[in-house]
């Protein structure tokens, strides 16, 4: 099996356009949730979210207006992660060993939500059709593909919010049996009517910021945006001399089959997830240094991803994890189908940095939750060794993702190179 | 009758406000298209969803019924060619 190394990476979240705007305003402790410009947000629960800014250098980069939000997200993240990754042109990579791995759940929903409101009057303006051509949740992916020119696999994967992760796996898994040299993978998503009711409707969203991993926590705020690694087989990298970021070791997927929305109570599919990880890694448990989770902030997410956390890191739900555990969502929302695509970023910065952010969001920790949750200010990473990262994804449906990503110099068990 | 809402001129007035309109071609005015110049391709650069998109306004606008079934693609041409397509629907009423 063919070793799959990091040497990209691009996002586009709250904090702005750029994987720096991303590290910074993690890195700051404060949110991104904030009251929206362009999402209307009367009648719900909450009046918040975190709101991609529009500005003239998003613009710049991504200049065709006939794409949908999300995809022009999408192709920001990925050229700025090729960009990262040193992908000269003509690429020394044939197009036909390129694949694109992209998750989401709502492609161009808004620009669909915008038509129907122009075609049955409750939105002025002509209903135009152009506005239906991302409409299809693998709008996103294939706009990535088609201005990288790949010939390989383009696939998207959509099963809510794992989708990212699932993503990233599909990548990997790709790279390691020798079917791509490189590949984008990521995932984008927008903020819009359906989702931002539907979370509402369900009662899942917290009035003020979402507060991950507190006493007092009361739900989620949904997030938009895209999250883009580029991963490569080591040899790929190696050849082309490019800088490697970090090791991708192992993924692991299973299913609750417990609940339409609700995660089984003692994170028992969750825990299996991350124990696939371990195992496809041939690392122990106390390998893992820092844990960025799924977090969302709702009552039942976050309690019963920390028993499946003691479960597979501790070895037992009275075990303990000794890692640091930290929630991207209370900065940048809930990005959905690419929350496992940015906050597989934000793992890699994590690492890269030696410093873990904190979760954004108010008051203290639940000691109940009993994991050590990062707040306030970044939390120092051991300065030297390997460095093992968990990313994990939970989705409506049971769909549970884990994602193993270590330092490059080493993150791997002594025989985890190539086989 | 000849106003200007029904001579040919005027006719092709409407015709490059409905695209220009329709197809959110910033930046542009009628006077930029020429009554003969090709509307897809290398002329004004329109694609086979703008033509979608311009039927669909079209029958609006001039209250005609266009049957894709029987389209020349021909009638799309130009602003002249869309034009006299127009008129020959209207002369059915």
């Amino acid at each position: 099996m063919k070793r799959v190394v990091v040497t990209g990476l691009g996002a586009v979240s709250g904090f702005g356009w750029g994987v720096e705007a991303l590290r910074a305003g993690l890195g700051s402790g404060e949110t991104a949730v904030r009251a929206p410009r362009r999402l209307a947000v009367d009648g719900h629960r909450t009046g918040l979210a975190s709101e991609v800014p529009e500005d003239s250098e998003s613009a710049r980069f991504v200049p065709d207006t006939a794409l949908s939000r999300a995809d022009r997200y999408a192709l920001f993240a990925a050229r700025e992660a090729i960009g990262r990754a040193g992908l000269c042109e003509p690429s020394p990579i044939p197009r036909s060993r390129m694949g694109v791995f992209f998750g989401g759940c709502t492609a161009g929903m808004a620009e669909a939500e915008e038509f129907f409101a122009r075609l049955i009057g409750a939105a002025a303006g002509r209903p135009r059709l152009r506005s239906l051509m991302s409409h299809q949740l693998d709008g996103p992916g294939n706009a990535v593909a088609r201005d990288l020119g790949v010939e390989g696999p383009v696939e998207t994967v959509s099963s809510a919010c794992a989708s990212g992760g699932l993503a990233i796996q599909a990548a990997f898994e790709s790279i390691r049996r020798g079917e791509v040299d490189f590949a984008v993978a990521g995932g984008a998503d927008v903020l819009c009517q359906l989702t931002y009711a539907g979370f509402n409707a369900l009662r899942a969203v917290d009035s003020g910021p979402s507060r991950p991993f507190r006493r007092e926590r009361a739900g989620l705020s949904l997030g938009e945006g895209a999250g883009a690694v580029v991963l490569e087989s080591a040899e790929s990298a190696r050849a082309r001399g490019a800088t490697v970021l970090a090791v991708v070791v192992g993924a692991g997927a299973s299913c609750d089959a417990h609940h339409m929305t609700a995660p089984q109570p003692e994170g028992v599919g969750a825990a299996a997830a991350v124990v696939a990880a371990l195992e496809e890694s041939d690392l122990d448990p106390g390998a893992v240094s820092l844990v960025n989770a799924h977090g969302t902030g709702t009552p039942l997410n976050d309690s019963s991803e920390a028993n499946a956390l003691r479960a597979a890191l501790g070895g037992s739900r009275e075990g303990s994890v000794e890692a640091p555990v930290t929630s991207s969502k209370g900065a940048i929302g809930h990005l959905l189908g690419s929350a496992g695509a940015i906050e597989a970023v934000a793992t890699v910065l994590a690492i890269a940095d030696r410093t873990l952010q904190p979760t954004a969001g108010g008051g203290p920790a639940d000691p109940e939750l009993g994991v050590d949750v990062v707040i306030g200010s970044p939390r120092p990473l051991p300065a030297q060794g390997p460095l093992v990262g968990l990313s994990t994804s939970f989705a409506f449906g049971g769909s549970n993702v884990a994602v193993l990503i270590g330092s490059p110099d080493g993150g791997e068990s002594a025989d985890g190179g190539e086989e | 009758m000849a106003d200007q809402e029904t001579t040919d001129a005027g006719i092709r007035e409407r015709i490059k406000a409905v695209i220009i309109e329709s197809l959110g071609l910033e930046g542009m005015t009628p006077e930029m298209i020429e009554d003969d110049a090709p509307l897809f391709g290398d002329g004004l650069g329109l694609d086979s969803v703008d033509a979608l998109e311009l039927m669909v306004v079209l029958e609006k606008d001039f209250g005609v019924q266009i049957d894709n079934q029987e389209i020349d693609p021909e009638a799309f041409a130009s602003v002249a060619s869309l034009e006299r397509f127009i008129r020959e629907l209207q002369g059915r009423d």
